[in-house]
């Protein structure tokens, strides 16, 4: 029982990072029909962020400010940073390609990959970094569960992603802005015809997107994850994954999709192997797709004869 | 003669639109009055000759390496360029060429550890099995994908993909070598003799690229080619229009996995081993750079991609080669892009000047901020110790790191910049990518080709979405 | 005259919406039939219908044999074949090409038989050409000579419409369904489609179901006229027995025809 309240927690937990990393493909897609495969890379940049906002205040063992603040903080600036990050790729490589066909902003992602990871590498070296959180949050206070202990970087990681996948339902659903991205959506022509500033909407969707994913970056740095150049690919594929079950372009998709990813991937490693556990994601894909090829939360397209 | 309407009027702008200009126009014309198969023969003869000239061993490489991505692309141009079905499962075919290969012409079904035993089939054995069962496993994900359409075909072969790297890497060790890989493979044999240098198999390439290229244009303009571009245009008109699609899409995949499996035959039988990253996905977007580089559709464009991009990643693999492309294109890319003449020639007169100036202060200040040694070495390296700004010790990566910070900073600059002010940014960025490239990029030449390869990806993507050799495809979205 | 359409109480439903409801039609040969109806009335549900994009309920007979349930490749092969309203063309093949892509289901050639250039692959390419030269020269000047290899992308509305019979002509089919063949074409346009379709069943021998709203386009070449309204036939008849029956009229325009006349 305590191996499964175990492996629930650290599904979830993982699962809410998927989610986060999974809303900014899905908005992306959503808005401009683009695999945008740097974005998994922008949650390597945010992790990297929050690694050298800790460097500056003094390093783990020496921080000149309290805890909260330093969070705080880092979340900040990784929000920002990525999200800014995020809006300048689309300015400079994506918003050209626009009336492209469909396989140049492809080849542009996968160029755009390439050179985020292969700049990190040059700037900071290809060594395995860490927050060393455990020198400054106390870990082994948090809520115990028959016997298991759910820490507080674990209980802040479910709060803030539920909290930002809230206010981004907000934002979507009952906002204007939100709105003009739902036109923009379903019709670019049609809503730049309409008065909607295309650009603006898509430059601040995916300031949204990638700010989500450089936050996350961050926390799964608090959750004790190793930082290097090379930990975007995995996580963004995985993230795609989730973002592909749950209906790509749904954003309550990718939440579940989210979740039900590091579930997976938690139970397939602690009950079945560790070794398989990427295997088993990717087939418990390709056989979502093949029985609801559009994903649980997915709309089926539309198809006028 | 119908009197001159609104069609008639639609359909001479695309005539102008379509006749190309100048020097180009008339190589254009040229080459459209010769028939393709002359030009293919031209090809061939290039490609013999360029063998004979004496080209050292890493040269020949190059050269078979240009050959199997020519062939790589070509194969996925079936699938992707022609049938429309966005495959990015591609390169598990390749792997499945290369290991079955490696399988029937070594050790792998004997003693691995001890190398004795197995099953040493000669290669006129082995292609054809390798061939038929690849074109199986085409047929099967072929199947698959009837379900999916689009970006979600796209996902469900990307996981294929690593799905055929994940189970070289975990099953079966004792056969497939897991991590390891399968080495010490036998070299192509049959009738007695066999190929024992990089240059036999450059041949051997070259005849089965040169064969699949006329193979493929005979395709291209036969009942089934024409089916395959209708159903890549509309689906439901195609089927309509009595194509059956669903067999149609399950034989592209089914095409495409055959020519990937010989490319794999034949990369496994000059490596004489094979290992789990040779088909990882980098490998595969490697080979949809080249088609897309190429253009996407033409076969010509595909084998132009393959051999592009094999020797621009030769060359940035390289540290002095890599220098001659890099200040090669900055040099290209000011002389092209800058008009009138006038101002070009003040820009690059700028460029030294500024050059010069600025390492004659700061060497005045300092002498060891200027006492680094450049990066590269042989001429160009001399010139630029005159030229750029590198300290000397371990002062120079930190100095090259902030270079290549400032540097990215004013790319977007520019890009952001118009008119005489962009002509001014230019100048300090070139002299900064200068210093950046002495300190630091040549130095992590490794990491550089990778950047640049992606930098080449995407400045090419937005100077010519459709290639090089492609032309302007009307999509229905 | 024989029956060479035949549906027999035809429904479909999309959810709970009724598209076409026990639907009864026939075709003879070398007839002309129009189908009219307002926007929504069901009437391109109605080609889908029969050409296999949607499996209905009842029956759907052609020239004798139930079709329902076959796949569209096959239904076009027995000889129905039909163009589209939203235009449907292979915009980046040649004109040409367009044509002798819906020549598939004619030819045999496996693609082994098209690299080798076999005695078959060769006959074959040659009777295509010969065909699609043949149904383009239909069309007159318009789709002749330097038009041949020009991408379909750069015609004109009308001359994409024009080609989308051509390759429905192409397919060997005996029963050609067009789609709003004149629409968004000028007055001159209207009239040539308006001859170009009687001369398709008059020199071609083709039997023609053809939707249409423009009425002086149904009102020159139909021999039978049918109505749809909420996916269900109102009346049948000659033109001027169908644009007089007072529930076409309603349908049109809704109750009262008079108070909006006034």
């Amino acid at each position: 029982m305590q191996i499964f309240i175990q492996t629930l927690v650290t599904g979830i937990v993982t699962g809410c990072l998927y989610a986060l990393i999974a809303l900014g493909y899905s908005m992306v897609y959503g808005i401009l029909k683009l695999l945008n495969f740097a974005h998994g890379d922008l949650y390597m940049i945010g992790a990297f962020v929050g690694y050298f906002v800790i460097q500056w205040f003094g390093g783990a063992t020496a921080l000149i400010i309290p805890v909260p603040l330093l969070i705080i903080i880092m979340f900040l600036l990784a929000g920002v940073g990525v999200g800014g990050l995020g809006m300048a790729i689309e300015r400079f490589a994506y918003r050209p390609l626009r009336d492209a066909p469909r396989i140049a902003p492809l080849i542009t992602a996968l160029g755009i990959s390439f050179i985020l990871e292969d700049s990190v590498l040059l700037l900071f070296g290809g060594f395995v970094r860490q927050y060393n959180a455990p020198a400054f949050i106390p870990f082994s206070t948090g809520i115990t569960v028959d016997g298991v202990n759910i820490d507080v970087v674990q209980i802040m990681i479910v709060t803030v992603s539920v909290l930002m996948m809230l206010g981004l339902f907000v934002l979507v659903n009952r906002t204007l802005f939100g709105k003009s991205m739902r036109a923009v959506a379903s019709d670019r022509e049609a809503a730049e015809m309409l008065g909607i500033d295309v650009n603006r909407v898509v430059a601040l969707t995916f300031f949204i997107g990638s700010a989500l994913a450089g936050i996350a970056g961050v926390m799964s740095g608090l959750n004790f994850e190793p930082i290097s150049s090379i930990i975007g690919f995995l996580a963004g594929l995985k993230a795609f994954t989730a973002a592909v079950v749950g209906g790509i372009g749904s954003i309550p998709g990718a939440m579940i999709g989210g979740l039900l990813i590091g579930l997976c991937e938690s139970f397939s490693s602690s009950y079945i192997s560790s070794q398989y556990s990427d295997l088993i994601v990717f087939g418990i894909l390709i056989a979502t797709m093949l029985v609801r090829p559009q994903g649980v939360f997915g709309q089926p397209p539309l198809q006028k004869v | 003669m119908a009197p001159v309407g609104v069609d008639e009027w639609v359909a001479r702008s695309g005539d102008k639109r379509e006749q190309a200009t100048g020097l180009r126009g008339i190589l254009v014309r040229i080459s459209e009055r010769v028939g393709w198969w002359p030009r293919l023969a031209l090809l061939a003869i290039g490609g013999f000759v360029f063998a004979q000239l004496g080209i050292n061993v890493n040269e020949q490489t190059v050269a078979f390496n240009s050959v199997i991505y020519a062939i790589l692309a070509v194969g996925l141009n079936i699938t992707v360029g022609w049938a429309g079905l966005l495959d990015l499962g591609y390169v598990a075919f390749f792997g499945v060429g290369a290991y079955g290969y490696a399988l029937f012409s070594s050790h792998a079904f004997g003693t691995l550890a001890l190398s004795t035993g197995g099953i040493h089939l000669p290669v006129i054995a082995t292609i054809p099995i390798v061939l038929v069962a690849a074109g199986i496993l085409g047929v099967l994900i072929g199947l698959v994908a009837l379900r999916l359409e689009g970006d979600y075909l796209a996902i469900v072969t990307l996981f294929v993909g690593t799905a055929f790297v994940e189970a070289v890497n975990n099953i079966a060790p004792t056969t497939l070598g897991g991590n390891n890989g399968l080495f010490g493979l036998d070299p192509f044999h049959a009738f007695g003799g066999r190929i024992s240098s990089v240059r036999g198999y450059y041949y051997l390439g070259l005849i089965m690229l040169i064969v699949l290229m006329a193979a493929l244009r005979l395709l291209e303009h036969s009942r089934t080619g024409r089916a395959w571009r209708a159903l890549r245009d509309d689906p439901l008109a195609a089927e309509v229009m009595t194509v059956p699609v669903n067999a149609l899409k399950v034989m592209a995949f089914s095409f495409g996995a055959i020519v990937a499996a010989l490319a794999g035959t034949l990369f496994a039988g000059e490596q004489d081993s094979v290992f789990p990253p040779d088909f990882q996905s980098i490998i595969l977007i490697t080979i949809y750079a080249c088609l897309v580089l190429g253009g996407v559709g033409g076969i010509a464009g595909a084998v132009l991609g393959g051999v592009t991009v094999t020797v621009a990643e030769a060359l940035l693999s390289s540290p002095t080669d890599s220098s001659y492309l890099f200040y090669g294109l900055i040099l290209l890319a000011v002389i092209a892009r800058v008009r009138p003449w006038r101002h070009m020639i003040m820009v690059v007169g700028a460029i030294v000047g500024l050059g010069l100036a600025a390492r004659a202060i700061v060497g005045a200040i300092s002498h060891s901020a200027v006492s680094g040694s450049a990066g590269t070495v042989g001429w160009i390296g001399r010139v630029m110790h005159h030229y750029v700004i590198v300290p000397s010790g371990p002062a120079s990566l930190t100095y090259g790191k902030i270079m290549y910070a400032i540097l990215i900073c004013a790319l977007i600059l520019i890009v952001q910049l118009k008119g005489v002010w962009r002509l001014v940014a230019v100048v300090p960025t070139v002299y900064v990518a200068a210093c950046c490239w002495e300190s630091l990029l040549i130095v992590e030449s490794g990491t550089t080709a990778v950047v640049m390869l992606g930098a080449i990806l995407v400045v090419m993507m937005a100077a010519r979405p459709h290639g090089l050799l492609g032309q302007r495809k009307v999509e229905v979205v | 005259m024989a029956r060479l359409l035949e549906l027999d109480k035809v429904c479909l439903s999309f959810g709970g919406l009724r598209a076409l409801h026990e639907l009864d039609l026939h075709v003879d040969e070398h007839e002309i039939v129009s189908v009219i109806g307002p926007n929504g009335a069901g009437k391109t549900t109605l080609f889908n219908v029969i050409t296999g994009i949607y499996h209905p309920g009842g029956e759907i007979r052609f020239d004798g044999r139930n079709i329902v349930g076959l796949a569209p490749h096959r239904i076009t092969r027995l000889g129905i074949a039909r163009t589209f309203q939203s235009l449907r063309l292979f915009l980046n093949m040649t004109v040409k090409e367009n044509v002798k892509a819906a020549t598939y289901g004619e030819t045999h050639a496996t693609p082994v038989e098209s690299i080798l250039r076999l005695p078959r692959a060769r006959r074959e390419e040659r009777e295509v050409d010969a065909r699609a030269e043949d149904v383009l020269g239909f069309f007159g000047q318009r789709l002749q000579g330097y038009r041949f290899d020009q991408p379909a992308y750069v015609l004109s509305y009308a001359n994409r419409r024009r080609l989308e019979i051509a390759r429905a002509m192409a397919t060997g089919a005996r029963l050609l369904l067009l789609d709003e063949p004149a629409a968004g074409m000028n007055p001159n346009e209207t009239h040539e489609i308006t001859e170009l379709i009687g001369r398709l069943r008059d020199e071609r021998g083709y039997t023609i179901l053809v939707i249409e709203h423009d009425m002086h386009v149904v009102e020159g070449i139909s021999d039978r006229v049918v109505a749809l309204d909420h996916g269900e036939k109102l009346t049948e008849g000659s033109f001027h027995e169908v644009a007089n029956h007072p529930e076409v009229i309603e349908a049109y325009l809704g109750r009262n025809p008079e108070a909006l006349q006034k």
